[in-house]
Protein backbone atom coordinates (compact mmCIF):
# COMPACT_ATOMS: atom_id res chain seq x y z
CA UNK A 1 0.00 0.00 0.00
CA UNK A 2 1.03 3.41 -0.83
CA UNK A 3 0.73 7.06 0.72
CA UNK A 4 -0.24 9.67 -2.23
CA UNK A 5 2.60 10.50 -3.81
CA UNK A 6 2.99 14.24 -4.30
CA UNK A 7 5.87 13.83 -7.29
CA UNK A 8 2.94 12.11 -9.15
CA UNK A 9 0.52 14.28 -8.79
CA UNK A 10 3.06 17.42 -9.89
CA UNK A 11 3.62 15.20 -12.65
CA UNK A 12 -0.51 14.88 -13.20
CA UNK A 13 -1.07 18.82 -12.90
CA UNK A 14 1.83 19.18 -15.64
CA UNK A 15 1.09 17.18 -17.96
CA UNK A 16 -2.75 18.51 -17.44
CA UNK A 17 -1.39 22.08 -18.30
CA UNK A 18 0.72 20.77 -21.38
CA UNK A 19 -2.45 19.20 -22.96
CA UNK A 20 -4.47 22.22 -21.83
CA UNK A 21 -1.57 24.76 -23.54
CA UNK A 22 -1.54 22.58 -26.71
CA UNK A 23 -5.14 21.88 -27.22
CA UNK A 24 -5.75 25.75 -26.69
CA UNK A 25 -3.07 26.63 -29.49
CA UNK A 26 -4.52 23.98 -31.41
CA UNK A 27 -7.78 25.75 -31.41
CA UNK A 28 -6.03 29.11 -32.09
CA UNK A 29 -4.61 28.53 -34.75
CA UNK A 30 -6.97 26.45 -36.33
CA UNK A 31 -9.48 29.24 -35.92
CA UNK A 32 -7.72 32.50 -36.64
CA UNK A 33 -5.34 31.14 -39.13
CA UNK A 34 -7.61 29.29 -41.33
CA UNK A 35 -4.81 26.24 -42.31
CA UNK A 36 -4.48 24.31 -45.34
CA UNK A 37 -6.84 20.94 -44.70
CA UNK A 38 -3.26 18.69 -43.88
CA UNK A 39 -1.95 21.42 -41.64
CA UNK A 40 -5.75 21.60 -40.07
CA UNK A 41 -6.07 17.50 -39.43
CA UNK A 42 -2.63 16.96 -38.00
CA UNK A 43 -3.71 20.39 -35.35
CA UNK A 44 -7.08 18.78 -34.48
CA UNK A 45 -5.03 15.74 -33.72
CA UNK A 46 -2.11 16.98 -31.89
CA UNK A 47 -3.43 17.22 -28.64
CA UNK A 48 -4.35 13.67 -28.37
CA UNK A 49 -0.71 13.17 -27.92
CA UNK A 50 -0.42 15.80 -24.71
CA UNK A 51 -4.03 13.93 -23.73
CA UNK A 52 -2.46 10.45 -24.22
CA UNK A 53 0.71 11.77 -21.94
CA UNK A 54 -1.34 13.11 -19.15
CA UNK A 55 -3.63 10.07 -18.91
CA UNK A 56 -1.16 8.05 -19.04
CA UNK A 57 0.60 9.89 -15.75
CA UNK A 58 -3.20 10.02 -14.28
CA UNK A 59 -3.14 6.77 -13.99
CA UNK A 60 -0.09 5.82 -12.79
CA UNK A 61 -0.76 8.25 -10.34
CA UNK A 62 -3.93 6.78 -9.06
CA UNK A 63 -2.48 3.01 -9.19
CA UNK A 64 0.11 4.68 -6.46
CA UNK A 65 -2.14 5.99 -4.16
CA UNK A 66 -3.76 3.79 -1.50
CA UNK A 67 -6.88 1.82 -1.37
CA UNK A 68 -9.47 4.60 -0.02
CA UNK A 69 -7.71 7.03 -2.23
CA UNK A 70 -8.17 4.68 -5.25
CA UNK A 71 -12.06 4.04 -4.42
CA UNK A 72 -12.30 7.92 -3.84
CA UNK A 73 -11.17 8.48 -7.32
CA UNK A 74 -12.90 5.15 -9.18
CA UNK A 75 -15.99 6.78 -7.85
CA UNK A 76 -15.90 10.04 -8.99
CA UNK A 77 -14.71 8.85 -12.37
CA UNK A 78 -18.07 7.06 -12.43
CA UNK A 79 -20.09 9.81 -11.15
CA UNK A 80 -18.33 11.87 -13.94
CA UNK A 81 -18.91 9.33 -16.83
CA UNK A 82 -22.46 8.58 -15.76
CA UNK A 83 -22.96 13.05 -15.56
CA UNK A 84 -21.18 12.64 -19.14
CA UNK A 85 -23.43 10.95 -20.58
CA UNK A 86 -26.24 11.56 -19.26
CA UNK A 87 -25.74 15.40 -20.77
CA UNK A 88 -24.55 13.90 -24.34
CA UNK A 89 -28.05 12.24 -24.10
CA UNK A 90 -29.60 15.24 -23.49
CA UNK A 91 -28.18 16.92 -25.74
CA UNK A 92 -28.82 14.70 -28.69
CA UNK A 93 -32.39 15.14 -28.07
CA UNK A 94 -32.66 18.78 -27.50
CA UNK A 95 -31.10 18.95 -31.08
CA UNK A 96 -33.83 17.23 -32.51
CA UNK A 97 -36.12 19.28 -31.00
CA UNK A 98 -34.35 22.91 -31.03
CA UNK A 99 -31.78 24.53 -32.82
CA UNK A 100 -28.74 24.80 -30.46
CA UNK A 101 -26.53 27.11 -31.45
CA UNK A 102 -22.79 26.27 -32.40
CA UNK A 103 -21.17 29.12 -30.82
CA UNK A 104 -22.87 27.60 -27.79
CA UNK A 105 -22.80 24.00 -28.13
CA UNK A 106 -20.40 22.24 -30.21
CA UNK A 107 -18.04 19.60 -29.24
CA UNK A 108 -15.03 21.91 -27.43
CA UNK A 109 -17.52 23.55 -25.43
CA UNK A 110 -18.26 20.52 -23.35
CA UNK A 111 -14.89 19.87 -22.55
CA UNK A 112 -15.24 22.11 -19.24
CA UNK A 113 -18.13 20.19 -18.45
CA UNK A 114 -16.64 16.80 -18.08
CA UNK A 115 -14.16 18.15 -16.18
CA UNK A 116 -16.36 19.29 -13.73
CA UNK A 117 -18.27 16.47 -13.51
CA UNK A 118 -15.26 15.14 -12.95
CA UNK A 119 -14.12 17.34 -9.78
CA UNK A 120 -17.95 17.10 -8.71
CA UNK A 121 -17.56 13.18 -8.27
CA UNK A 122 -14.67 13.68 -6.47
CA UNK A 123 -16.12 16.28 -4.19
CA UNK A 124 -18.94 14.18 -3.42
CA UNK A 125 -16.52 10.77 -3.14
CA UNK A 126 -14.67 12.57 -0.95
CA UNK A 127 -17.03 13.62 1.67
CA UNK A 128 -18.46 9.85 1.91
CA UNK A 129 -15.03 8.65 3.33
CA UNK A 130 -13.76 11.70 5.28
CA UNK B 1 -18.11 -4.04 10.36
CA UNK B 2 -17.12 -2.31 13.64
CA UNK B 3 -13.37 -2.37 14.85
CA UNK B 4 -11.21 -1.37 17.72
CA UNK B 5 -8.51 0.96 15.83
CA UNK B 6 -8.88 3.83 18.24
CA UNK B 7 -8.64 1.78 21.06
CA UNK B 8 -5.33 0.07 19.70
CA UNK B 9 -3.78 3.16 18.59
CA UNK B 10 -4.55 4.45 21.99
CA UNK B 11 -2.87 1.90 23.65
CA UNK B 12 0.73 2.11 21.57
CA UNK B 13 -0.31 5.96 22.49
CA UNK B 14 0.11 6.30 18.69
CA UNK B 15 -2.07 8.83 16.30
CA UNK B 16 -3.22 8.19 12.91
CA UNK B 17 -0.85 9.94 11.07
CA UNK B 18 1.72 7.47 13.15
CA UNK B 19 0.03 4.47 12.05
CA UNK B 20 -0.91 5.81 8.21
CA UNK B 21 3.40 5.81 8.19
CA UNK B 22 4.06 2.70 9.48
CA UNK B 23 1.20 0.73 6.99
CA UNK B 24 1.98 2.94 4.33
CA UNK B 25 -1.09 4.86 4.03
CA UNK B 26 -2.44 8.34 4.22
CA UNK B 27 -3.82 9.76 7.43
CA UNK B 28 -7.17 9.94 5.70
CA UNK B 29 -7.22 6.39 4.65
CA UNK B 30 -6.34 5.48 8.45
CA UNK B 31 -9.49 8.20 9.48
CA UNK B 32 -11.80 6.42 7.34
CA UNK B 33 -11.09 2.40 7.95
CA UNK B 34 -11.31 3.77 11.89
CA UNK B 35 -14.68 5.56 11.46
CA UNK B 36 -16.05 2.88 9.51
CA UNK B 37 -16.80 4.89 6.54
CA UNK B 38 -14.25 2.25 4.51
CA UNK B 39 -13.52 -1.68 4.42
CA UNK B 40 -10.10 -1.91 4.32
CA UNK B 41 -8.37 -5.34 2.31
CA UNK B 42 -6.96 -7.61 3.83
CA UNK B 43 -3.86 -7.03 3.38
CA UNK B 44 -4.13 -3.80 4.79
CA UNK B 45 -5.87 -5.42 7.79
CA UNK B 46 -2.86 -7.91 8.36
CA UNK B 47 -0.61 -4.77 8.39
CA UNK B 48 -2.36 -3.23 10.95
CA UNK B 49 -2.82 -6.22 13.51
CA UNK B 50 1.26 -6.73 13.02
CA UNK B 51 2.03 -3.36 13.72
CA UNK B 52 -0.61 -3.43 16.96
CA UNK B 53 1.16 -7.00 17.77
CA UNK B 54 -2.75 -8.39 17.92
CA UNK B 55 -5.02 -10.94 16.17
CA UNK B 56 -7.03 -9.15 13.14
CA UNK B 57 -10.17 -10.87 14.96
CA UNK B 58 -9.57 -8.62 17.64
CA UNK B 59 -9.44 -5.01 15.56
CA UNK B 60 -12.35 -6.16 12.98
CA UNK B 61 -15.46 -7.36 13.73
CA UNK B 62 -18.69 -7.96 12.08
CA UNK B 63 -21.54 -6.36 12.73
CA UNK B 64 -25.25 -8.17 12.76
CA UNK B 65 -26.25 -6.85 9.35
CA UNK B 66 -23.21 -8.46 7.87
Amino acid sequence: MKKINTSNGSKVFFTLILWAVTFIICLLVVKEMSPNKTVGLILSFLPTITFAIFIYNFIKGVSSMDEVEVRIQLEATAIAFALALLMIMTLGLLDSVVILKKEDWSYRHLIPYFFTFYFAGLFFSRRKYQ
Amino acid sequence: MKNTIKVERAKKNWTQADLAEKIGVSRQAVNSIETGKFVPSTVLSLKMAKMFGTPVEEIFQLEKED
